[in-house]
């Protein structure tokens, strides 16, 4: 035991199991020096210690069974999917009474495959349905003026961060392209570009959140689910020319 | 007693105890699942409030991290197959979700704009000494130094805050604090290690103070 073990063991000593423990209390008897740092140790401990215990709000209980209660009826009732014709092809896109939940392009797979997959996404049953008329007004109106309403769209499943990039994704003007590393810098995480990347991947509801303007900081269109040709059409029909793929 | 060793022919070595104040861990019984969740909440929810609150040091911002740790989990319980659940280790779990939950809030609100004065709480400074002698001033001063530990703590990066907190507050051992983590052993003990020298470099003095303060008042009640 060396006086400059204290500081490192001293608090996997403390469990007492830690086969030096016998040398440091022998070490500590005879060092005064190390007796002062011991003392700050168990001192910075006891203050923790001494924190005071703060009681959660008593309506916090209340509170979280209703979330969850909200939660489990929710996820009892299926999403409706509708099969809706567009600039760019057909399009699925499933809805529930709180919003658009995800939007799938037609990849000629069939229907009953593309409600399966949708439903895989979503974790959830989904029945085809009509697609009421906030639905449809709601994607006619994003490829009219490329801004759809987003309070028709339910993003509240997704985690703080993917929403964050991906309300900073519609940030970007329509007609312009912004990099992976310029999402990450608008939602206060300048080295999560990466992390961005795959958030734009995994978008439910890909045109009206458009992560189709997030690029790859060399201005290339990097990837898309559907291929870089519906990317750049997307694009295009926005008024962005893309020049690199 | 004393709380710290005053002794050199006594050097006694402390576990960390687990706080007393929360509720107990939740005995054997059925494994956890949707069907008995309402009294995982009943039995956690004090524990992770807590926890969040040291890792925030926002009271409601820990009020809507326990929220959304327990619809995660119980989100997460649902999916899962009875020998899942059956060998699923729910404290740590639920701790992991909590600080999943919070390092994604905490990185969504940079900068974390700390109000010093809301962390201390007031009226359990004031339940704790009211069965004391203590006098006013005494109750302000111990108030103060609780503002300045709290301050302390959330000045430190989240990582190593977590690792104090699990360590010293939560009284979790070290194979437990790396499973909620999900960190090497060796890397807990070195986080909680930095941790200390950090707080040490803050607070300096000030250690000493608080603790004498204590022993003395510690003192006076057994003389009384």
């Amino acid at each position: 035991m060396r006086c400059c073990d204290l500081e490192a063991l001293w608090d996997e000593i403390r469990d007492g199991a830690a086969p030096r423990r016998e040398h440091m209390l022998a070490h500590l008897r005879t060092c005064p020096p190390c007796q002062e740092m011991y003392e700050q140790l168990e001192g910075i401990a006891y203050c923790l210690t001494c924190l005071p215990v703060v009681e959660p709000p008593q309506s916090m209980v209340p509170k979280i069974l209703e979330h969850l209660h909200a939660t489990v009826r929710s996820a009892r009732k299926p999403d409706c999917v509708a099969k809706i014709g567009s600039p760019i092809g057909p399009l699925y896109v499933a809805f529930r009474d709180t919003g658009i939940t995800y939007v799938a392009l037609d990849r000629n797979e069939g229907e009953e495959c593309t409600l399966e997959r949708i439903g895989r996404r979503l974790r959830r049953g989904v029945v085809p349905a009509q697609a009421p008329k906030w639905v449809s007004d709601t994607i006619e109106a994003f490829f009219r003026h490329h801004k759809p309403n987003y309070e028709r769209i339910d993003i509240s499943e997704l985690t703080p961060f993917e929403q964050a990039a991906l309300r900073a994704a519609a940030e970007i003007p329509v007609g312009q392209v912004r990099s992976y590393g310029w999402v990450a810098t608008q939602i206060g995480a300048p080295n999560a570009a990466r992390a961005v990347g795959q958030v734009m991947a995994r978008n439910p509801v890909p045109l009206l959140y458009p992560c189709h303007r997030v690029v790859d900081s060399s201005g290339h269109l990097h990837n898309y689910e559907y291929g870089l040709d519906v990317k750049a059409r997307i694009l295009e029909l926005e008024g962005y020319v893309s020049v690199r793929r | 007693m004393s709380a710290l060793a005053q002794n050199l022919g006594d050097y006694r070595l402390t576990v960390p105890a687990p706080s007393t104040a929360h509720a107990p861990a939740r005995p054997a019984g059925p494994p956890p699942g949707p069907e008995n969740f309402e009294g995982i909440v009943d039995d956690y929810q004090r524990r992770l409030y807590g926890f969040a609150l040291r890792m925030t040091g926002n009271r409601e911002d820990a009020e809507e991290i326990v929220q959304d740790a327990f619809v995660r989990a119980y989100r997460a319980l649902a999916k899962m197959d009875p020998q899942q659940r059956a060998e699923l280790r729910l404290q740590p779990w639920l701790y992991t979700i909590t600080l999943n939950v919070t390092r994604n809030r905490l990185r969504s609100k940079r900068p974390t704009n700390v109000a010093l004065d809301a962390l201390a709480d007031p009226d359990a400074l004031l339940n704790e000494t009211q069965e004391g002698p203590d006098q006013p001033e005494a109750i302000v001063d111990r108030a103060a130094d609780m503002v300045l530990v709290e301050g302390a703590l959330l000045s430190l990066p989240m990582h190593l805050r977590a690792a104090a907190t699990l360590r010293f507050i939560e009284g979790r051992s070290h194979p437990e604090i790396a499973e909620i983590l999900n960190q090497p052993i060796g890397t807990v003990k070195s986080h909680v290690h930095r941790a200390v020298r950090i707080l040490r470099r803050i607070l300096g003095p000030q250690v000493g103070r608080i603790v004498h303060a204590d022993d003395t008042k510690e003192t006076s009640d057994a003389v009384l």
